[in-house]
C-alpha cells in the first residue's frame, strides 16, 4: 500500500542528530557515572573497583581469545594493577574514560546526504532487487512502480499519528541481516520518518553496507562485549535518545532467528528503555511525550541466508554461534549473486505494520491514546506514579512491564504475519513427509532416505486449498500474501516451486511428473516453519 | 484525613471481605470497604452488622461505601473479595474507576467462571493496572472474626504488589502475611485445594481411617505440585498456606466442597448447579492436566464419582490401579 501522507521530510528528526550528539554523550557520561557512583557506596559487586576490574578483565579475555594486539591487553592489565592503589577520584576518572569511549564506540551519525541519496536511488535499486519479476523486461517496468517490490500495509496511518504525536519503537521480527534494507525501506513506503538502530558490530564487516549504516543513524552493538558497564551504557544511549524524540528500532528477537519460526523468546534488554524514557518524561513534567512500540514483521518469500541459518540451527553447535559473521551476508560475491538469482527468480517482501504499543503494552486508540484491554482510555503515566502522585522508582516492577510489554509484540506477531507461497508450500509439503515418515521431528526425517520424501502434487494441491481455508478463518495465525489471494492453488505450488528450486546453492523441492520431490529437507524444514504456530489438522 | 498510601479498599462486602476488614480496622489500618449492593452498605452503617457475617460486630472507624470512586481516590491497594462467578463482573465495574497506579489483589480462592482461567488472568482482561496478584490461605471469616490465629499468602511477580500486601495486611497476631513471587502457584494451588477437598470429603465420608486420609493428603499435594509445575509454577508453593493449608482448613465441616464429598461418599447425586467452587476446579484441574498431558488420578477418580459413573466405594481402587513408581 502506497502513501499519501508523506512525514518523512516534515519529521526526519535524525536531521537534527548530528547536533545534538555531542549533547547526548555526555548526557550518557552523566547519569551512567553518577549511577555507578551512587550505586558504589553499596560496596561489593557494585564498587567502582569491582566495576572497573569486571571490564579490564573481560576486554583482557576478550583480546586473548581473538588474538588482540599486545599494547591493548597490557593497558587493560595495567589499569587492573594500579586498582588497588587508586583513590576514590582516580576510580571515578577512570569510570568517566571508559564511559566515554565505550560511548563513542556506539554512537551512530546521521549524513543527510546519504540519506537522500538512499531515499531517491536506492529504494529503486533495492526495491527491484527484491521485487517480484518474471523476467529482466518486468523487472525494468517494475521499477516504475515502488510497491509492488517492498509491500509496506498494516496499521500505516496508526503509526504515523504516533510517530506525529510522540516517539515510536520499531520493533520487527529478525529473520536476516536483509532487514535493516528491508525495514528502511518499509518505512519509507509506509511514509514514516527513519529511526535510528542498534545494529551488531557483525554487520559492519560488510564494506558497503557498513558505509550507509553508519551514516544512516545506526549505533553499534557489540555483542561480544559482556560486561555490566557496556550493557548500562548501551540502555543509557538508547534511553537518552528516545528522551530526545528520536524514533528507534530494535530488534526484539535480538539475533536473526535461526529457525525461521515466529519469534516468541524476547529479549527485552532495549525494549525496556521505553519504560525508563518515558518515566524521564513523566517526571520532567512532560506526560504527552508519548512513546509507541511498533510491532512489525518482515516477511520475505525467500531468505538470502536460510542454509546457514538452519544449519546452524540444527547443528549441536548451534546454541553456542551466537554471533554469525561468515554467513552469506558477510560476503560480497555471494550477496552480489543472490541479487542476480533475485532478480531472474522473484522476491519480494511484506513489511506489515501492527497497532502501536504503548512502553506498558497497552493498545492506542488512532489518535495515539493508550487504551486498556476493555477498551477504555487510560493514562500511561499512572502507570509509574505511587500513591501520592509522584514517579516511582522501582527497577523490577519496570521490568515486569517490560515484559508484559514482550508478551503483548509476541502476541501481535502471529497477526501481522503474511505468508508468501513459499511457507504455504513448504508447510503442505512437510505435512504430507511427516504423514508417510510416521515423524514431524526433523532430526529423524533427515535420516530419511530421499527417495521416500516425496509428496503427491494432487494431495498438495488439496492440502494447501484447506491450509489457505483454515488460515482465511482465524486471522491471529497470520495471512497469506495478497497477491495470492486471487491465484488458484495450482498456481501457488508452481510458484513456490520455482522459489525453492532455484533460489537457494541447492534446490529444495524439484516436481517429477505428478510428484514433487523434497531434495533438501533441512531447507523445507525452515520455509515451514513460518507456519510453525499454526497447528496441525487433525484427520 | 489518612494517607491514601496507607489505607486498604476491599471490594465485595461478602463473608471474607467483611471479616477482613474488621480485622485490619482493629490493627488500626483505615480501611474503606465497598460493596456494589447499597442495601449492605446502608445494613452496615445503620447496624454496624453485616447480614452475610451476623456474628460480627464491625468497627466504627471502618469505612463503608457504594461509590466505587470513593474507594479509588481513598485506596492504591485494592483487595477483590468477590465470588468466582461475579469476578470478570466486578473487574470489569472496578476497571472504570481505577488507573495504572493501582495495586489489585483478589482473594478468590478458585477458578474464574465459566471459563476456569486463573483469576488474575481475568483481572488482566477487566482492569487498567498491571499490578495485579492473589492472596490465599487457611483464613476462614469465622476465625477472623474470633481473632483466632490466621495466616495468608500474598503473591504477585511484581515485588512492590507482596511487599505492599504485607505491609498493609499483616494485622498480628491475628493475620500474619507471607509474600510470594509464584502468583501462578498460589492461584492454582489455592483452586485445586478446593478440588481434593471433595476428595477428602469422600474419604471421611467412607471413615477410611488416619492412614489412608493421609495417604490421599500427601499424593494430593504431589498431584497438584506436578501439575502446577507443568503450568509454570513452583512445586513448593503446593506445600504452603495456599495448598496444603487451604486443603487441611477446608477439610472441616464448615467448607461446602467438604459436605459435598461426605454426601457424594453417601452415594447422592449432585445436581451440577449446585456444585461448590472445589468440583468446578476438579473439572478444570482435570482439563488442565489434559492438556498439559500430565498424570492425575486422584482428580480424575474424583471427578468420575461426581459425574456418578464410579461408586465412591471404587474411588481408592481407582486411585491406587494407576500409582506411580514415585509420587
Amino acid at each position: 500500500m502506497g502513501s499519501d501522507r508523506p512525514v518523512r521530510e516534515a519529521e526526519n528528526r535524525l536531521e537534527r542528530f548530528n547536533t545534538d550528539r555531542e549533547r547526548l554523550l555526555a548526557e550518557v557520561e552523566r547519569r551512567v557515572v553518577a549511577r555507578k557512583v551512587v550505586d558504589g557506596h553499596a560496596g561489593g559487586d557494585a564498587s567502582l573497583e569491582y566495576v572497573l576490574n569486571d571490564v579490564a578483565y573481560c576486554e583482557i579475555r576478550r583480546l586473548e581469545a581473538t588474538n588482540g594486539k599486545s599494547g591493548a591487553i597490557e593497558r587493560w592489565r595495567d589499569l587492573s594493577r594500579r586498582l588497588l592503589a587508586m583513590t576514590e577520584a582516580d576510580k571515578q576518572e577512570a569510570l568517566r574514560a571508559l564511559v566515554r569511549h565505550y560511548g563513542r564506540d556506539v554512537v551512530g551519525n546521521f549524513d543527510p546526504r546519504v540519506y537522500r541519496f538512499v531515499t531517491g536511488v536506492a529504494p529503486s535499486l533495492l526495491g527491484f532487487v527484491f521485487s517480484p519479476v518474471g523476467s529482466l523486461r518486468e523487472g525494468v517496468q517494475a521499477i516504475s512502480n515502488l510497491d509492488a517490490r517492498i509491500h509496506a500495509d498494516g496499521e500505516i496511518a496508526v503509526a504515523r499519528t504516533c510517530a506525529e504525536r510522540g516517539t515510536i519503537i520499531v520493533t520487527p521480527t529478525h529473520s536476516s541481516n536483509m532487514d535493516s534494507l528491508a525495514i528502511g525501506l518499509g518505512l519509507l513506503r509506509a511514509g514514516l520518518p527513519p529511526t535510528t538502530y542498534g545494529a551488531g558490530k557483525n554487520l559492519f564487516t560488510n564494506p558497503f553496507i557498513s558505509y550507509f549504516m553508519r551514516n544512516l543513524g545506526a549505533y553499534r552493538v557489540d555483542r561480544r562485549l559482556k560486561f555490566e558497564l557496556y550493557k548500562d551504557v548501551l540502555k543509557e544511549y538508547s534511553t537518552v535518545l528516545l528522551e530526545h524524540g528520536y524514533h528507534s528500532l530494535f530488534f526484539p528477537g535480538g539475533t536473526r532467528c535461526r529457525s525461521n519460526v515466529i519469534e516468541k523468546n524476547l529479549k527485552l534488554g532495549l525494549l525496556g528503555t521505553s519504560v525508563t524514557a518515558y518515566k524521564n518524561a513523566v517526571r520532567d513534567g512532560a506526560p504527552h511525550k508519548r512513546l509507541y512500540i511498533v510491532p512489525v514483521t518482515i516477511n520475505y518469500r525467500l531468505v538470502l541466508e536460510a542454509e546457514t541459518l538452519i544449519d546452524d540451527y540444527l547443528a549441536e553447535t548451534g546454541k553456542h554461534r551466537y554471533i554469525i559473521t561468515d554467513d552469506e551476508f558477510s560476503r560480497i560475491g555471494r550477496l552480489l549473486e543472490f541479487f542476480r538469482k533475485i532478480v531472474a527468480h522473484e522476491g519480494s517482501v511484506i513489511v506489515r505494520f501492527g497497532r502501536p504499543l504503548d512502553p506498558f503494552g497497552n493498545e492506542v486508540t488512532d489518535e495515539g491514546e493508550s487504551i486498556d484491554r476493555q477498551g477504555r482510555v487510560v493514562d500511561p503515566a499512572s502507570f509509574v506514579r505511587g500513591a501520592d502522585g509522584e514517579v516511582s522508582d522501582d527497577d523490577q516492577r519496570d521490568a515486569e512491564y517490560t515484559r508484559a510489554l514482550g508478551r503483548r509484540l509476541a502476541a501481535a506477531y502471529p497477526r501481522l504475519t503474511a505468508f508468501h507461497a513459499t511457507h504455504l508450500v513448504a508447510r503442505v509439503v512437510y505435512d504430507a513427509i511427516a504423514r508417510s515418515a510416521g515423524t514431524r521431528d526433523i532430526y529423524r526425517l533427515i535420516r530419511v532416505p530421499p527417495p521416500k520424501l516425496t509428496a503427491d502434487i494432487d494431495t498438495v494441491v488439496e492440502q494447501l486449498g484447506r491450509l489457505r481455508a483454515r488460515l482465511a478463518e482465524t486471522p491471529a495465525w497470520g495471512a497469506e500474501h495478497p497477491m495470492l489471494v486471487s491465484q488458484a492453488a495450482t498456481e501457488i505450488v508452481d510458484d513456490a516451486v520455482r522459489g525453492l528450486s532455484t533460489y537457494h546453492t541447492r534446490p529444495i523441492v524439484s516436481r517429477h511428473d505428478h510428484w514433487l520431490r523434497v531434495d533438501d529437507v533441512k531447507l523445507l524444514y525452515y520455509y515451514q516453519n513460518r507456519t510453525a504456530h499454526v497447528p496441525t489438522e487433525r484427520t | 484525613m489518612t494517607d491514601r498510601r496507607d489505607t486498604v479498599g476491599i471490594s465485595g462486602a461478602g463473608r471474607f471481605g467483611t471479616a477482613l476488614a474488621a480485622v485490619l480496622v482493629r490493627a488500626g489500618r483505615h480501611v474503606v470497604l465497598y460493596s456494589h449492593d447499597a442495601a449492605i452498605v446502608e445494613a452496615i452503617r445503620s447496624t454496624r452488622r453485616n447480614p452475610r457475617l451476623p456474628a460480627a460486630e464491625l468497627p466504627a472507624a471502618l469505612e463503608v461505601t457504594s461509590d466505587p470512586r470513593r474507594l479509588a481516590s481513598a485506596a492504591r491497594f485494592v483487595v477483590l473479595a468477590v465470588t468466582s462467578t461475579s469476578v470478570r463482573e466486578r473487574a470489569r465495574a472496578l476497571g472504570e474507576v481505577l488507573d495504572g497506579s493501582h495495586i489489585v489483589v483478589h482473594a478468590v480462592g478458585a477458578l474464574a467462571q465459566p471459563s476456569n482461567e486463573r483469576v488474575s488472568q481475568v483481572m488482566e482482561q477487566g482492569l487498567p493496572t498491571l499490578k495485579l496478584g492473589a492472596i490465599a490461605g487457611p483464613a476462614l471469616p469465622d476465625d477472623l472474626v474470633d481473632e483466632h490465629s490466621a495466616s495468608i499468602v500474598v503473591a504477585s511477580v511484581f515485588d512492590e504488589v507482596t511487599s505492599e500486601g504485607r505491609r498493609l495486611l499483616n494485622a498480628p497476631p491475628v493475620l500474619r502475611v507471607y509474600g510470594s513471587r509464584d502468583l501462578v502457584g498460589v492461584e492454582l494451588a489455592s483452586a485445586l485445594s478446593g478440588a481434593y477437598t471433595v476428595a477428602l470429603g469422600i474419604s471421611d465420608g467412607l471413615g477410611v481411617g488416619p492412614g489412608p486420609r493421609a495417604a490421599l493428603i500427601t499424593r494430593a499435594v504431589a498431584e497438584s505440585s506436578r501439575l502446577g509445575v507443568a503450568a509454570g509454577a513452583q512445586a513448593q508453593t503446593f506445600a504452603g498456606l495456599a495448598g496444603l493449608g487451604n486443603l487441611l482448613v477446608r477439610a472441616s465441616d464448615r467448607s461446602a466442597d467438604y459436605l459435598l464429598g461426605c454426601r457424594l461418599a453417601e452415594r447422592a447425586v449432585i445436581a451440577e448447579a449446585a456444585w461448590p467452587e472445589g468440583a468446578r476446579a476438579l473439572h478444570a484441574g482435570v482439563v488442565l492436566a489434559d492438556q498439559l498431558g500430565v498424570r492425575v488420578p486422584v482428580l480424575r477418580g474424583v471427578a468420575e464419582v461426581l459425574a456418578g459413573r464410579v461408586q465412591p466405594t471404587a474411588l481408592s481402587n481407582l486411585i491406587g490401579d494407576t500409582v506411580a513408581d514415585a509420587e
